[in-house]
């Protein structure tokens, strides 16, 4: 097995090594540790002597020897202290945990709505998350998210604190507070995902890896809970989106807007599974927003060219997601789709409406939609003013420089016609 | 040992790399797929060597607001920058073996393509970061 292959196991193998570990002895933040260094002493060991012949039972039996090191270590520390509050070193007895038992898929659960707990910062939803279920390692997080070794470290200790002070149980919470939880676990991975397509200048590429966790991630969820469309809508969405990441960044590390990429590009594999997904999901029923997000871009992806996009379909998409979620960002895409179906006037009415949405007025993407609409309506004096406004307040210097070529277009045709 | 490489530009250098005219030119579709080919290639090589820690680009001098605290009372000024002034633009943090070696890297941003009235006066800073932190735990 080469060493690429034993990292992926030791990865897959994570959650379930670390339910373990936690259903044995409890203590979720020393056996989250013991769990790391056992993944470390086999990334060590097993491509030099060779795989274990059980390798979860391997990694279970290494981890609990250092969780037992870790909890003498650390009652000794207490009684040095004098704290009043002593942790049993016991180790349950094994029929209990047995009993207790449930699929591997079920850990993966009880682990994410553990990591993904309300009471954390998202900072620290998604390193922990990626560490405890993700398998990776703190540099990896840390290289990851382009941040420090140290401040991923502290957010993760700060993360396994509050969920030890907060006393959570090791199982799913409870049915009447699953739904709610699982929100927040799906907004966690949609949070990873983007992490992996934000990107400064010339590192685009640099984060796929990321946009990659998130997905296996989400597959992970996704077959803890097949029945659930908004899991299986939130997978959908991330491989659809995803299909496009090659076709995205030009050769200089720019990016390059949809309608101008090159659709050969786009991974077809993605796409027909993020389609095959989503069209099963639909039907099933409730429909939510990462659903719809997903079947916008299915619409998206299965046009042969930006032209022949069926922005019918996009617009009515957006009109149902717009009604579902009040986000002026989704009203403006929403805008948009309609002006391609009825015509820039249809959609310049349509941003009348949220001319006066103090969370959208004032941004890039507000007066660069109503500068191109104004633009295609002909009145381009009125575009022109838009685009300036637009780039009056862009931050992002390729956005910018995009603004400024529509703007010195516009002043060099209109000039003598606006005087 | 963690290094801080600076460099530094102008709001005029930010306008003409956004496309707009100063009194010198606009940079030009040439001019800025060099610019992210050289940053693309630099940033991977850090990377790949496993010395880059972190790195970010500013956006413009224009888009600052600049705290002041006049008797305990914060005011808050927008771009406070004058035209010409050079500030800071973006930073690598890097973790390399010693001093020269952050500098060596930091020379590599002397191969940065760009407009040669730039390049003239183009430099980046190297400082090495404060890290000694107390020990409170044994």
């Amino acid at each position: 097995m080469i060493a690429a292959e034993i990292e992926d196991l030791l990865r897959r193998l994570t959650p379930q090594v670390l339910s373990a570990v936690v259903r044995r002895y409890g203590n979720f933040d020393l056996a989250e540790d013991a769990t790391q260094e056992a993944l470390l002493v086999a990334l060590v060991q097993w491509p030099r002597d060779g795989m274990p012949e059980n390798p979860k039972g391997w990694l279970v039996a290494v981890a609990s020897r250092r969780l037992t090191d870790l909890l003498r270590s650390e009652q000794a520390r207490r009684r040095r202290e004098d704290t009043v509050a002593r942790r049993a070193l016991a180790e349950r007895s094994a029929t209990q945990a047995d009993e207790r038992r449930s699929g591997e898929t079920d850990d993966t659960l009880v682990l994410l709505f553990m990591c993904c707990h309300p009471s954390l910062s998202a900072a620290s939803q998604i390193a922990l998350t990626l560490r405890a279920v993700g398998g990776l390692s703190t540099a990896e997080i840390a290289r990851a998210l382009l941040g420090s070794e140290q401040t991923v470290t502290r957010r993760i200790t700060r993360a396994k604190q509050s969920i030890r002070d907060s006393g959570v149980a090791f199982a799913l919470p409870a049915a009447n507070t699953v739904a709610g939880r699982l929100q927040a676990v799906l907004r966690v991975l949609y949070l990873i995902f983007n992490e992996g397509y934000a990107s400064t200048t010339g590192t685009a590429l640099v984060r796929v890896d990321l946009a990659e966790q998130a997905i296996r991630l989400a597959r992970m969820l996704h077959a803890a809970l097949p029945d659930d469309s908004e899991v299986t809508g939130l997978l959908a969405l991330m491989l659809l989106v995803h299909a496009r990441h090659r076709a995205r960044t030009a050769p200089d590390g720019w990016l390059i807007p949809m309608a101008d990429q090159d659709r050969s590009l786009w991974d077809r594999r993605g796409i027909d599974e993020g389609i095959a997904l989503i069209t099963a999901a639909l039907p099933r029923g409730p429909t939510g927003p990462y659903q719809l997000q997903a079947a916008i871009a299915a619409v998206h992806d299965e046009a042969k060219s930006a032209e022949t996009t069926d922005w019918p379909q996009i617009a009515a998409l957006y009109g149902v997601l717009l009604r579902l979620d009040d986000n002026p960002v989704v009203a403006l895409n929403h805008a948009v789709a309609v002006s391609m179906v009825a015509g820039p006037r249809a959609g310049l009415v349509l941003l009348q409406r949220l001319e006066a949405d103090s969370r959208i007025n004032a941004d890039r993407r507000f007066h660069a939609v109503r500068g191109h609409l104004l633009e295609t309506a002909g009145d381009h004096a009125a575009a022109l003013e838009a685009y300036q406004a637009a780039s009056q307040v862009a931050t992002n210097l390729q956005q910018q420089r995009y603004l400024n070529q529509q703007i010195a277009r516009l002043s060099s045709s209109g000039t003598q016609a606006t005087g | 040992m963690k290094y801080m490489i600076l460099t530094f530009a102008s709001q005029r250098h930010y306008q003409e790399m956004a496309g707009r005219p100063t009194s010198k030119a606009a940079w030009t579709q040439e001019d800025w797929a060099a610019l992210g080919a050289f940053m693309q290639t630099f940033n991977q090589e850090l990377l790949d060597s496993g010395e880059l820690v972190e790195t970010r680009g500013l956006s413009a001098p224009a888009h600052t607001r600049r705290v002041q605290f006049k008797q305990g009372v914060p005011v808050v000024t927008d771009g406070p920058y004058a035209e010409a002034e050079e500030v800071l633009a973006g930073y690598w943090v890097v973790e390399c073996e010693s001093f020269d070696r952050a500098t060596e890297i930091a020379s590599r941003l002397g191969s940065c393509p760009g407009p040669e009235h730039v390049r003239a006066r183009a430099y980046a800073d190297v400082r090495p970061i404060d890290e000694h932190q107390p020990d409170f735990e044994g």
